[in-house]
């Protein structure tokens, strides 16, 4: 959260411990008042729904919520939805990011290629995706595969222009280096190229990760299909007022499962990329206080 | 600032941006003067066609490939491209289905506005009560995760359908990028500036306006251009979710309709507002910051 704290160079040790301390202690202030923020946020929304503020009608109480919210967890067919929305995002992502590292890898290798294509994937960039939902659904019907196409589509074009930028940014020195070593083409790539657009990528394919959850579900809200939590928060809402709790719930777990994939993809990349320098503010982290 | 590393914007949003529009290089001090000036404009103009040549041809080319391969197109899906842009002609320029432009724009410039006004004036709260940014982290992060399309049913028994519900979810779903770009951006500004304001007796007032606004600048740009692909994109689901005018909704019907060739009239017009969009907002972006850096450049100067 904050940069190294300054600490004065004598008696190393024991500033070293002092700093240490004084950082578990903020750490766990701020996780007091993360906790505290979090209960009066869902105090204030239980006191608002008793006192009738907000009609049990349109927005269930805190308490109703969270108890479909437990009885979901216990049920299969709740895992089913959770199932496909991850399966549809998952084969989704996995299809727009294999196309985008292979076509912006052979784009940026080649100056001209890359001139006459970005600009056109630019401009695909700024499309609305969920523009072609109604052709996507037309052609694939209320399937899996309607849902992961559009995710694909989503992902594709932005990733892309990451990539071609990736590919780009090889220092030409030690590409030419690595040419004049005799190093071949292939290899060249999976040594030079690659590593060194690696942090593009990765930070495409966490930005992917969020829209491709995005895409599903919209793709799930208007063109159906038979399971995925977009699909519960439907079938709730169309179940009336007494499932609007569950219709919650379901809203609720849909955010637990973005908050789990974009994490995941930023761990992944914190972990695939700690020797990049882009990562060593993390790495240095507030409790390792370094002399310089 | 102007690093074009990608991963040094802020933890969770920096990839919305690509390096080469993210903070556009710092240009130089403006009007280079004399003869030398001149030719260098010529110079650069004749790049600047050799280069739009240069992509040109493939869009045109592309185009070009629609055009003949969908030519004898019998498929029911992919009509041929010249029934299109005859459709295209009859319905949006002479027709008058461009008037479903109208409350799809009205909605979205509602939606966008309170968003980013609303994410600038709540992050720089944020930014400076430390304890209640540090304690309302982690739901904020929640909420900007969280998929908006996903509150949309809520969203609706609340509202209604009409144009109240696709404000509020535009703004309540595009306000997070600027929200938390713009905490990011104002914790990025130098101490010592902020330790001299204060030496300096600035108001407080006075010490946002004329050295944390501007140093966060090209940070809060970067998170109101993420606000602005969520507020397309949420533009056009609430009115396909539930709507009975709007682009999105003119889209979808005439798919449910059967209406192919309409469903692609749709489909091209809605493309082409978002492209139109994004470039009013990368002028927009050109401008302000070529302001922003142009005063920098004044600033070392004179220093």
């Amino acid at each position: 959260m904050t940069g190294p704290e300054p600490t004065p160079p004598a008696a190393p040790a024991r500033s070293v411990r002092a700093a240490r301390a004084a950082g578990l202690a903020r750490r766990s202030g701020r996780l007091t008042g993360r906790l505290t923020v979090l209960a009066a946020v869902l105090g204030l929304w239980q006191v608002l729904s008793v006192t009738g503020y907000l009609r049990a009608d349109e927005f269930p109480s805190m308490t109703r919520t969270a108890a479909a919210l437990g009885r979901e967890f216990g049920q299969v067919g709740f895992w089913v939805d959770l199932w496909a929305t991850v399966r549809a995002w998952a084969a989704g992502v996995a299809i727009g990011a294999g196309s985008a590292v292979l076509v912006g890898s052979l784009l940026g290798l080649n100056r001209f290629a890359h001139r006459s294509a970005s600009p056109v994937i630019e401009l695909f960039k700024t499309v609305p995706v969920v523009a072609i939902l109604p052709l996507a659904i037309l052609e694939f019907g209320p399937t899996l595969r309607m849902r992961y196409v559009l995710v694909a589509f989503g992902v594709f074009w932005p990733l892309t222009i990451q990539v071609i930028y990736g590919v780009r940014s090889v220092d030409p020195t030690v590409r030419d280096t690595a040419e004049a070593l005799g190093v071949r083409a292939l290899r060249r790539f999976a040594v030079v190229t690659l590593p060194s657009a690696a942090p593009f990528i990765a930070t495409g394919l966490r930005v992917a990760a969020a829209t491709g959850l995005i895409l599903d579900i919209v793709a799930e809200l208007i063109g159906g299909g038979d399971n995925g939590l977009g699909l519960g928060i439907l079938t709730a809402l169309n179940a009336g007022p007494a499932a609007y709790p569950t219709m919650y719930a379901f809203i609720v777990a849909t955010g637990l499962l973005g908050v789990l994939l974009t994490g995941a993809f930023g761990l992944a990349e914190r972990r695939v990329l700690h020797w990049h320098e882009s990562q060593r503010e993390h790495a240095r982290g507030p409790g390792a206080v370094s002399g310089g | 600032m102007g690093d074009p590393t990608p991963a040094a914007g802020p933890a969770v949003l920096a990839g919305g941006r690509h390096p080469a529009t993210a903070v556009p290089a710092p240009s130089g001090p403006p009007g280079p003067s004399g003869r030398a000036g001149a030719g260098r404009a010529v110079l650069a103009g004749c790049r600047r066609v050799v280069a739009a040549a240069g992509w040109l041809w493939f869009a045109i080319a592309l185009v070009a490939v629609w055009w003949f391969a969908s030519a004898d197109s019998t498929s029911a899906y992919f009509p041929p491209l010249r029934t299109i842009v005859h459709r295209l002609y009859e319905l949006w320029i002479v027709g008058d289905a461009k008037s479903q432009l109208a409350p799809s724009l009205e909605h979205f410039a509602a939606g966008y506005g309170i968003a980013g006004a609303g994410g600038i004036a709540l992050g720089a709260l944020l930014w400076g009560v430390r304890p209640l940014r540090e304690s309302t982290s982690p739901l904020l992060y929640f909420c900007y995760v969280l998929p908006a399309p996903a509150l949309l049913p809520a969203v609706i028994t609340l509202f209604g359908i009409d144009t109240t519900m696709k404000v509020a979810i535009i703004s309540f779903a595009a306000v997070w990028p600027t929200l938390l770009n713009t905490v990011d951006g104002m914790r990025g500004v130098d101490p010592v500036k902020l330790d001299t304001a204060r030496a300096l007796g600035l108001s407080p007032l006075r010490t946002a306006g004329s050295v944390v606004l501007p140093a966060a600048l090209p940070q809060i740009v970067a998170g109101l251009r993420n606000s602005l692909q969520v507020a397309i994109i949420l533009m056009v689901v609430s009115e396909m979710t539930a709507s009975t005018s709007g682009i999105g909704y003119f889209i979808l019907t005439a798919q449910q309709s059967l209406a192919i060739t309409d469903m692609w009239t749709g489909i091209i017009v809605l493309a082409v507002l978002g492209s139109a969009l994004n470039l009013v907002f990368v002028a927009a972006e050109r401008f302000v910051l070529a302001w922003h850096y142009g005063a920098r450049a004044a600033e070392g100067k004179r220093s």
